[in-house]
Formats: structure tokens, C-alpha cells, sequence
């Protein structure tokens, strides 16, 4: 028996990570807080120990919609404003 | 614009067993029994769209970014169990769910129970014989759980919506295995519920993104207002995403004889949703209470503790049709939240 497969094609390349930074120290480091329950604790503190340990500069928290994608004019402001963006959810 | 046909797989001896074995080790399926989806099949369902592109893309369906083509939606359709007849409301609903409002990929990704409802009207719900009777909800009609669980498959394996990947609900649904019904409209005295969004075809589909139904009993009213006071009492609950997230719409599914209650005493659509929205209010200190993360209107920020509200910013969030049978059951299916309803004409 033959059977098609049920997936279909993707439209889009899949994404994929952005290459490691080699020295993390100098660089300016932007939050992007989903505010969801203890995200902004989270990276604050993930933030202040990397500001300590290796010498990164915190600079501005933008937030968003956990159900929504980030707005554009978020996006465009922190790639603007910094080099290291740390985001992520928690609950 | 369309797309090459999808890959095909040989079953070397084609037995249930062995069928159901690849899927298994694929990841596909809801974990029920599925019917092969062979190159006959797929084209016996795809005859309803005779002259169409099969290749055609209907809709690209986040996470994955799938493409959804009329042929993988009809393979989809033969893994479920509908009959041809169904695939034209199986592919109007995926237009609809292709709606930006719709915000599909926070609807698959979250870990809210959320799951599509799909409502069926006018003639194609009659044509598919889709049950709008007692026990529209299910179990039992082959149109309903077929069309309900078709949507499911391609959720999970076009959309990539699959448990611990592209759905990451926390408990999951039973919802999240067919949820489809149809509208009652030779009981509806109110004309359909299409219609009433301004969609002026005979046939038409919509989808709403919420919970499973929630109960309504009433079993002795003659007065409107006690019934829908029951009405509003499911919709205030402090556990739904309405609670916190004002534009979320409520969709209430009255049963025949409570909307011939209410319209026999002179009760319009309109009237219902404007007497529940005044209704289904709570207190905003309680509200500040429960929920630190609020996605309010701005009006609601202003209010003062002492303020009651309602559960939804506006009474046009309040979406009434009629389904089921014989008795004195109603429900209310809240929302995910960060989602507004979609109706869109049925075209294959």
C-alpha cells in the first residue's frame, strides 16, 4: 500500500540561531520581557550577573504580549539600541 | 500559487497494524485509529473540488509554517474520516483560521486549553449532514467529529501544533480532538448567526478560539432574564483568560427552547448580549486582586476598586447562536483571550 505523507511543505527557511558572540565584554545587553508571572525577575538578575562577570552594559528593558510577537518598532529599537538581547518566558 | 504533490510512502505488507505503527514512529495522528490516506482516497475526496488546483495554498499555518494546499488538507480530511461533502467547509475553515486576527500561532502555542471551534451554517451544514440536533456537541455524527478531527490533524501536522513542540497547553483538551458543531437554524428566531456578522452567503463557517463548553441548566424559566442570569454566572469565573484579557469574546450557544424563551418575550440577539454584558460584571478591587498581569482597555485601568465591570470590554463580544435538541442546556465556550472570531463564506 502507498500512502501520502500528511505534513505538506514548510513556507518559510527555517530560522536558526545567531552565531555565538566570541567577547561578551564591552557589549551593551537590552531585555526583552514578555511579562509573563517572573520573566522580568528572571532576566534582571540573569542581566546583573552577566553585567558582573563579564563586563557587559545594561541598557534598555523593552516589553511585549506573551501571545503576541514582538512589534516591529521593539525589534527595530533594540537592534538598534544593543548588541545582546536576553528573552525568554517564565511562569 | 501552488506546490508539488506531497511525498509518498510505501507500506511494504499494508496491514492496519504496520499503518499505524509508521504513524506512531512519525508523530502523526491524535493516538485514534486513522484510515490510510491512499492515492484513491485522497482523489475521491478531492472530486468535490473538481476543476480546482489541489495544489492550491489555502493557508500557511504557524508554528511551522506549514503549507496547507487543498491535497494536504484532503489528505488530512481521508485520515479523519470525512466524506467529500466535508471538504469544502474543512477548507473554508482553514481560510478562517488563516486570519490574522485568529493570532493562530499564540492559539497553538500557548499553554492555555485553547481549541478551535468550528461552527457550521446554512445549507453546506445541511448538505454534510452535520448535527445540529441533540448531541451537536458529540459524540455520534460522522460530519461533526470527522471535520473536527481533520482540523486537529492538520493543526498538528501542517500547523506543527503538536504536544511538547509547536502546543505547549499544560493540560491539553478534550477539545483538542474534534470540536465542531452546527447551527440550529430552523430553531434560531433570530435568522443565522452569519448573517448577523454580515456575511451574506448561503453557506458559511466560523471559528472561534476558546475552552471547551461550559454548562448552562435552567430547566424552568419562562423569563429570559433568569435564564441568562445563569448565563452570566458561567461567564464570570475567575479561572477563564476573559477574566483577565478584556477583548476576549464569549460565545454563547443557546439551546433551542431557551432562545425561543427569549425571543418569544421580545428578546433580540442584541437584547441577550447587552443583558449579559451588564450582567457577568465583578468587582475591579477583585480583579486587581486575582491578576497582577491585566491586558485591559484603557478605561478599565481608570476605574476605582469600588467599580464593578464587565468580563468584556464591549456587549459585541457577545456572540449568541442556537444549537442542539429537545431540553433545557445551554453553554458558554469563553475565550483564549488574545483572539477575535472569524466567519468567512463556505467555498471549495
Amino acid at each position: 500500500m502507498e500512502i501520502y505523507t500528511p505534513n505538506g511543505n514548510t513556507g518559510e527557511p527555517e530560522r536558526s540561531l545567531s552565531p555565538p558572540l566570541p567577547l561578551l565584554t564591552g557589549l551593551s545587553l537590552g531585555i526583552l520581557d514578555n511579562t509573563k508571572p517572573n520573566a522580568g525577575v528572571l532576566l534582571d538578575r540573569l542581566a546583573d550577573r552577566l553585567s558582573d562577570r563579564v563586563g557587559l552594559k545594561i541598557g534598555l528593558t523593552e516589553t511585549k504580549n506573551a501571545a503576541l510577537a514582538a512589534p516591529t518598532e521593539v525589534l527595530n529599537t533594540l537592534s538598534k539600541e544593543v548588541q545582546v538581547v536576553l528573552t525568554g518566558s517564565a511562569d | 500559487m501552488s506546490l508539488d504533490t506531497p511525498e509518498m510512502l510505501e507500506i511494504p505488507d499494508g496491514t492496519e497494524n504496520e499503518l499505524h505503527e509508521l504513524f506512531h514512529q512519525r508523530g502523526w495522528g491524535d493516538g485514534l485509529p486513522i484510515i490510510a490516506p491512499t492515492r484513491n482516497r485522497v482523489e475521491e475526496m478531492l472530486s468535490i473540488s473538481e476543476g480546482l488546483d489541489p495544489d492550491e495554498i489555502i493557508a500557511t499555518l504557524p508554528p511551522r509554517s506549514g503549507i496547507a494546499t487543498r491535497r494536504i488538507i484532503a489528505i488530512n480530511a481521508v485520515m479523519a474520516g470525512c466524506k467529500p461533502e466535508h471538504l469544502p467547509v474543512l477548507v473554508s475553515a482553514l481560510r478562517a483560521l488563516n486570519s490574522p486576527e485568529v493570532n493562530l500561532r499564540g492559539v497553538n502555542a500557548t499553554t492555555h486549553c485553547v481549541a478551535p471551534l468550528l461552527i457550521v451554517h446554512g445549507k453546506a451544514a445541511k448538505d454534510g449532514d452535520y448535527n445540529s440536533g441533540l448531541g451537536a456537541f458529540g459524540p455520534g455524527n460522522v460530519a461533526n467529529a470527522a471535520t473536527g478531527r481533520a482540523v486537529r490533524l492538520i493543526l498538528h501536522h501542517v500547523a506543527g501544533a503538536s504536544p511538547g513542540i509547536g502546543d505547549a497547553s499544560t493540560q491539553g483538551s478534550p477539545a483538542k480532538y474534534s470540536y465542531c458543531v452546527a447551527e440550529n437554524l430552523d430553531f434560531s428566531p433570530w435568522g443565522g448567526y452569519a448573517r448577523s456578522e454580515g456575511i451574506d452567503a448561503e453557506s458559511a463557517v466560523t471559528i472561534h478560539c476558546g475552552e471547551a463548553p461550559h454548562n448552562v441548566h435552567d430547566m424552568e424559566s419562562s423569563e429570559p432574564s433568569r435564564i441568562l442570569d445563569k448565563v452570566a454566572s458561567a461567564m464570570t469565573s475567575w479561572g477563564q483568560n476573559n477574566a483577565p484579557i478584556s477583548q476576549g469574546e464569549y460565545f454563547i450557544a443557546l439551546c433551542p427552547e431557551h432562545a425561543a424563551t427569549c425571543a418569544s418575550n421580545g428578546w433580540s440577539r442584541s437584547d441577550i448580549a447587552s443583558y449579559v454584558f451588564n450582567k457577568a460584571t465583578v468587582n475591579v478591587g477583585e480583579a486587581r486582586k486575582a491578576f497582577e498581569l491585566r491586558a485591559w482597555a484603557p478605561w478599565q485601568h481608570a476605574l476605582k476598586d469600588s467599580d464593578t465591570m464587565p468580563m468584556t470590554e464591549k456587549p459585541e463580544n457577545i456572540k449568541i447562536f442556537v444549537t442542539g435538541g429537545a431540553g433545557k442546556h445551554s453553554c458558554v465556550i469563553p475565550s483564549w483571550g488574545m483572539t477575535k472570531s472569524v466567519t468567512v463564506p463556505v467555498a471549495p
